[in-house]
């Protein structure tokens, strides 16, 4: 029963009697014969014709963007996609139900000649694609039944490095993707890669002498070198361990994964990087996203094409297309794909401390919207859809490698306390007098050291630097290490935009200037 | 003719929340037919008097029941108020709960009641 305006417990007309879920009836609303076997959204399928409604989504969604020109309307053209695939896998259901259909799909087993449906009687149990016997026309070397992508690989990004005493499962997602889908090459990785020399220059980033820490107790981000040898899961810890509230960890921790992701597309030569993000995980990571600030790149979160920095001059470089083929397909529908097709889901690892962050409460916010009014959830991604930045940016955040939003620090040097020097302001816990007056009598000096701050797009300035309300733990060492792919791009930066000094200003152009008169 | 005092049925849980029930997927049980009406109320006691049994038992009653019975850790995983908590699926003879009725669905003979959790993320 739902409760209206009134008390109920005064009032008897005050409780509703609940509506069922479903539209009309009970018959499938597809081959309008059978009694419907699941409701998504109001709407009744029956169990055979629910995996066609899935798998028709699935391609809806991917297969417009997998040529090199994106189809603006029906496709008329073979599929085939200019680099290999690289898929993103986390062990979630999302990821699981994405590689199922991709592997169903694009990756048929060779013996069946790319009859997907063949491999689906196998089982006897599971719910099938559409007839895929009757589209493969032409015989088997016809254009239009070659392979979409070459080859196909999983990444997999350990997060464990990050939290000491966490369980390494990267052994348990090696043998469900060999033992599930051969066909797919796993490739495994580490969220401390990101913190690697040697994983920097094997997947052909551009290694530096030297690396830079930021102090993560300034608004400026002030940068320095890096000095003493450690390990990259002491880099990454030290990171994480830095980072301001509850709320940016896991945001710290999706940045990472990506980019480590994204780096090991191109290093793969990869078109496309496939995620498992399902409809609902896209509107909670939309929501949780503009929350923590990064409402200017509401388009990304659905689905963006990367160019990595150092080629965004070469115009022969193909972006990689990271697209999220499970966008129309809920939670709901993934679960129910997986169940009537026995996959096993082996979960994504809970680390600590991120039930009370922002992503898990928009999470729990979500879920339970989407039992109580399923389509809300689709309205959010729909509304998300629409929206769109009124300026473009050129620029890149140096972090989280999407569009910056240009002129920020101004637009927050206008609407915030930037200075707590005046005694009438009392200043947040986490801010010492003390290191006011430090930082302020600093500022004033002829030559201000680097900053990160200008390099940063909001969100990701926000995950370093934004406060919580009861204050920070402040350690004695504020620095923080930084990801190879933002010393790579730092060294090139402050090389060009140093400031000199008069006397080394004087030393570069001593042979124009002029002799003074004696 | 008499109503037998106990029903049969199989319960089946998925997507990791066996791991809520001593990580035992499968349980078959034995309910009782017909319930006290007030679904809050608890099974009967040794001293208090038998209660008036005339409601057939329902899913409401059975998730009650596997959580006062059978849940080792962690109720707020499984159930929320007098359902299950949001993101848990229910599959009723292999349809969808929201088909039947959902809470209300009379239990009978033999049934298979599926719990799935969708709370793995993607």
């Amino acid at each position: 029963m739902s409760e209206s305006c009134g008390n109920p417990n005064f009032e008897s007309e005050a409780l509703m009697s609940r509506r069922p879920k479903y539209d009309k009836t009970k018959i499938c609303v597809r081959c309008k014969l059978a009694m419907g076997s699941v409701v998504i959204r109001h709407v009744v399928y029956c169990k055979p014709c629910f995996g066609p409604m899935v798998a028709t989504k699935f391609r809806r969604t991917l297969e417009p963007h997998i040529n090199v020109t994106p189809d603006a309307g029906p496709r008329r053209k073979a599929l085939k996609a200019p680099g290999s695939l690289l898929l993103g896998f986390s062990g979630g259901l999302g990821s699981v139900v994405l590689l199922d259909l991709v592997n169903r799909s694009y990756f048929p087993p060779s013996n069946s000649t790319g009859d997907a449906s063949s491999e689906q009687t196998k089982s006897g149990n599971g719910i099938g694609l559409r007839d895929e016997k009757a589209e493969r026309r032409g015989g088997k070397d016809h254009p239009r039944n070659l392979r979409v992508w070459d080859k196909g690989s999983v990444c997999y990004v350990e997060i464990c490095g990050a939290f000491p005493g966490m369980r390494d499962r990267t052994e348990e997602m090696r043998d469900l993707v060999n033992s599930n889908f051969p066909q797919l090459e796993f490739i495994s990785a580490r969220l401390e890669d990101a913190f690697d020399d040697a994983w920097w220059n094997a997947v052909g980033g551009k290694l530096v002498d030297g690396a830079f820490r930021v102090d993560v107790s300034s608004e400026e981000l002030h940068l320095s070198a890096m000095s003493g040898e450690a390990t990259p899961a002491d880099r990454l810890q030290k990171y994480i361990s830095l980072l301001p509230t509850q709320t940016a960890i896991p945001s710290a921790i999706q940045d990472l994964t990506r980019l480590i992701l994204l780096h090991t597309a191109l290093y793969r030569n990869a078109s496309h990087l496939l995620l498992g993000t399902s409809l609902t995980s896209l509107s909670v990571s939309l929501i949780s996203s503009i929350s923590q600030g990064g409402g200017f790149n509401v388009r990304e979160e659905a689905q963006e094409e990367w160019i990595p920095p150092d080629s965004r001059s070469r115009p022969s470089q193909i972006p990689i297309r990271i697209i999220r083929p499970l966008r129309d397909v809920g939670l709901k529908e993934c679960a129910m794909w997986a169940w009537w097709n026995g996959l096993h889901i082996p979960g994504r690892e809970k680390h600590p401390g991120g039930k009370q962050g922002v992503g898990a409460l928009t999470y729990n916010f979500i879920t339970g919207l989407e039992r109580d009014f399923p389509s809300t959830v689709s309205a959010i991604a729909r509304t998300c859809a629409k929206l769109e930045p009124k300026q473009v940016s050129e620029s890149h955040c140096i972090l989280c490698q999407r569009p910056a939003q240009p002129g920020i620090q101004d637009w927050k040097e206008r609407i915030s306390i930037r200075s707590f020097i005046d005694s009438s302001i009392i200043p947040p816990p986490h801010v010492s007098r003390d290191g006011i007056f430090a930082k302020e009598k600093s500022d004033s000096g002829d030559l201000p050291s680097p900053g990160l701050t200008p390099l940063l797009c909001y969100a990701c300035h926000t995950t370093l630097t934004s406060r919580s309300p009861r204050g920070t733990a402040r350690n004695a060492d504020m620095a923080s290490p930084l990801p190879s792919w933002v010393n790579s791009r730092l060294s090139d930066s402050i090389a060009t935009t140093r400031k000199m000094g008069e006397g080394a200003m004087r030393d570069s152009i001593r042979d124009f200037l002029l002799e003074e008169d004696p | 003719m008499s109503t037998p005092p106990t029903l049969t049925i199989n319960v089946e849980f998925g997507g990791g929340l066996e791991l809520l029930f001593a990580n035992q997927r499968k349980y078959q049980l034995s309910i009782p037919v017909l319930i006290p009406p007030d679904t809050t109320a608890t099974p009967p006691s040794g001293s208090a008097p038998p209660p008036i049994l005339s409601k057939p038992a329902d899913i409401t009653f059975l998730i009650r029941y596997l959580k006062e019975n059978h849940l080792k850790e962690r109720p707020e995983l499984f159930v929320e108020g007098e359902t299950v908590r949001p993101g848990i699926l229910v599959l009723v003879n292999d349809t969808d709960w929201e088909l039947e009725g959902e809470g209300d669905y009379a239990l009978k003979e033999g049934d298979e009641i599926v719990f799935i959790s969708t709370l793995h993320g993607g």
